[in-house]
């Protein structure tokens, strides 16, 4: 039997395809892209091309995160705050706090025997996400996979002092005009965006393992900028991007054998990989 | 003469005892201290005086250390509560809306301060939420506010934050939403977050608004309706600041102490 997480991000979507065991036969992540409430189709039909599979042999599919409403061919929704719970404690047993850096916002959970017990998130404010980088990398002229890397050769610590976004773009622009380094600059902004996650998930009570995911767990400069705000180590999933789609993927299994003890069938009913067509 | 050199722009002023001789406004640009300088040339310029006619300069600003020629600072609360008593005597609570900044403040009819809240920290409270969407809108910033009057149904922002309202903006233009919805729904949006702010120092008329947000009448509109109050709008809303620090300027020539 077969199952797919489909998680659409505002950012990023990404699809798991798993076995009965959890195993992944195949995970895709590709930009979600303006049109991204039309596409969920078109990623979908390349995880099964990897996974060697037709979406008829899939017998569950849950769709999750921002766009998760976009999935005509989704047996079922559900919030990406569960399916990021389920998807860590599943790589880390161990779990008892769960941070995610998303492209648009940030999620702290605290989890309990693999369940989501509490949570905090900022979805308000471009401060302390993704964008953030996005926006300070497209000002600097680096490539965001690029800023951990440029940041490690940093030699001095230095305090970005603004809050919003925009105003840390302009204050970056003062910055190099006075002749500080492009490696201390971002140092100091991977630090600044550290302290605004560190500083949510401090409402929560913060306890190890504490595991980091997102995409923005990929630039080592903030991993080592949230160890030295939070204090602790950090666990990181080889693929953090994945979590969400691999909860969801898990989730999916778990229904499919609770229809199936029904004596319902799963898939439920024929479906199509057709384009969302409820948002123009 | 008072010179304010703020974030985004930079004023001037020159005073004949108590009465505006005459005022320059510039784009601040990188280097305050040049800005500081040109303000203060063609102020001189315009009124056919040297600098050896000015009895005494006081610099406002987040660039006020800039104004090199200015005998002291003062912050540009206490200019702006200065310039505002000087337009309306009975003035108790102003709302100054600048490019990076809100601040509300409550002032007695001395024109000294008493209370203040400040909102820094964050774009989407400040006039320059304004200039960011009038940029996706490509509209230029003085016919935003008569283009937002137009708005039958200003769209609600869902996101209190400039960048993510800057996406969402682009977002709402490529459905085709018309340019003046877009941008009643920035002025509403702005208009809340001053609104909360004004509600923190207590809203006590006659009250004043001023700094460029008041030559948004779009903005003025929506804070009067939300507010529930008739604003008063002071005349050149952006250089109540540098007027203020010529008041001081004057005051201090005539033995009021100013500290530092």
């Amino acid at each position: 039997m077969y199952f797919a997480g489909v998680d659409i991000g505002s950012t990023m979507t990404k699809i798991v395809v798993t076995g009965t065991n959890h195993t992944v036969l195949s995970s895709i992540k590709g930009p979600t892209g303006p049109e991204h409430r039309q596409l969920a189709n078109e990623v979908m039909e390349m995880a099964l091309e990897r996974a060697d599979l037709q979406l008829d042999d899939i017998s569950y599919v849950v769709a999750t995160g921002y766009g998760r409403l976009n999935v005509p061919f989704a047996d079922r929704q559900i919030t990406e705050l569960t399916c990021h719970a389920r998807g860590v404690s599943s790589l880390f047993p161990t779990v008892r706090t769960a941070i995610d850096i998303g492209g648009q916002d940030a999620k702290c959970m605290r989890i309990t025997d693999g369940k989501l017990v509490d949570f905090v998130m900022n979805d308000k404010c471009a401060a302390g996400t993704g964008r953030f980088l996005e926006i300070i990398a497209a000002t600097l002229g680096v490539k965001v996979e690029e800023l951990g890397e440029v940041s490690a050769k940093s030699t001095k610590k230095l305090q970005i002092s603004s809050f919003c976004t925009i105003f840390a773009q302009q204050e970056i622009v003062t910055r190099l005009s006075d002749g500080e380094s492009l490696e201390d600059i971002l140092a100091g902004l991977h630090d600044a965006l550290a302290s605004r996650v560190a500083g949510l998930a401090r409402k929560l009570k913060i306890e190890p393992d504490v595991v980091l995911t997102g995409g923005v767990a990929k630039n080592a400069g903030i991993v080592k900028a949230m160890k030295a705000n939070l204090g602790c180590e950090l666990l990181i999933p080889e693929d953090p991007l994945l979590t969400g789609a691999l909860g969801a993927a898990i989730l999916a299994k778990e229904y499919s054998l609770e229809a199936m003890a029904k004596g319902e069938p799963s898939p439920a009913k024929p479906r199509r990989l057709e384009k969302a067509t409820f948002f123009k | 003469m008072g010179i304010d050199i703020g974030s985004v722009y930079s004023k001037g002023v020159i005073t004949k005892e108590n009465e505006l001789s005459v005022f320059h406004v510039i784009l601040s640009g990188g280097n305050y201290r040049t800005a500081a300088e040109r303000v203060r040339q063609e102020l001189l310029k315009r009124v056919n005086l040297t600098q050896d006619d000015i009895a005494n300069t006081v610099g406002a600003g987040c660039g006020a250390g800039n104004v090199y020629f200015a005998s002291h600072r003062a912050s540009d609360i206490v200019c702006t509560a200065r310039g505002v008593n000087s337009m309306f005597p009975s003035a108790r609570v102003v709302i100054e809306v600048a490019g990076q900044s809100s601040k509300v403040m409550r002032i007695n009819k001395q024109g000294l301060v008493a209370n203040f809240v400040i909102s820094e920290k964050c774009a989407a409270g400040s006039g320059w939420f304004i200039e960011v969407i009038a940029n996706v809108l490509r509209i230029d910033l003085e016919d935003f506010g008569p283009l937002s009057l137009k708005s039958k149904n200003p769209i609600a922002f869902s996101t209190g934050c400039a960048v993510f309202g800057e996406s969402e903006a682009v977002t709402r233009v490529a459905e085709g939403i018309p340019k003046e919805d877009i941008a009643a729904g920035v002025n509403k949006a702005l208009a809340d977050k001053i609104s909360s702010l004004t509600k923190k120092i207590g809203l006590e008329e006659p009250c004043v608004i001023s700094g460029g947000g008041a030559l948004n009448i779009g903005l003025i509109k929506a804070l009067e309706h939300g507010l529930n109050v008739q604003l008063l709008v002071a005349p050149q809303p952006q250089i109540t600041a540098a007027l203020g620090a010529a008041l001081l300027a004057r005051m201090k020539v005539k033995g009021a102490d100013l500290g530092k």
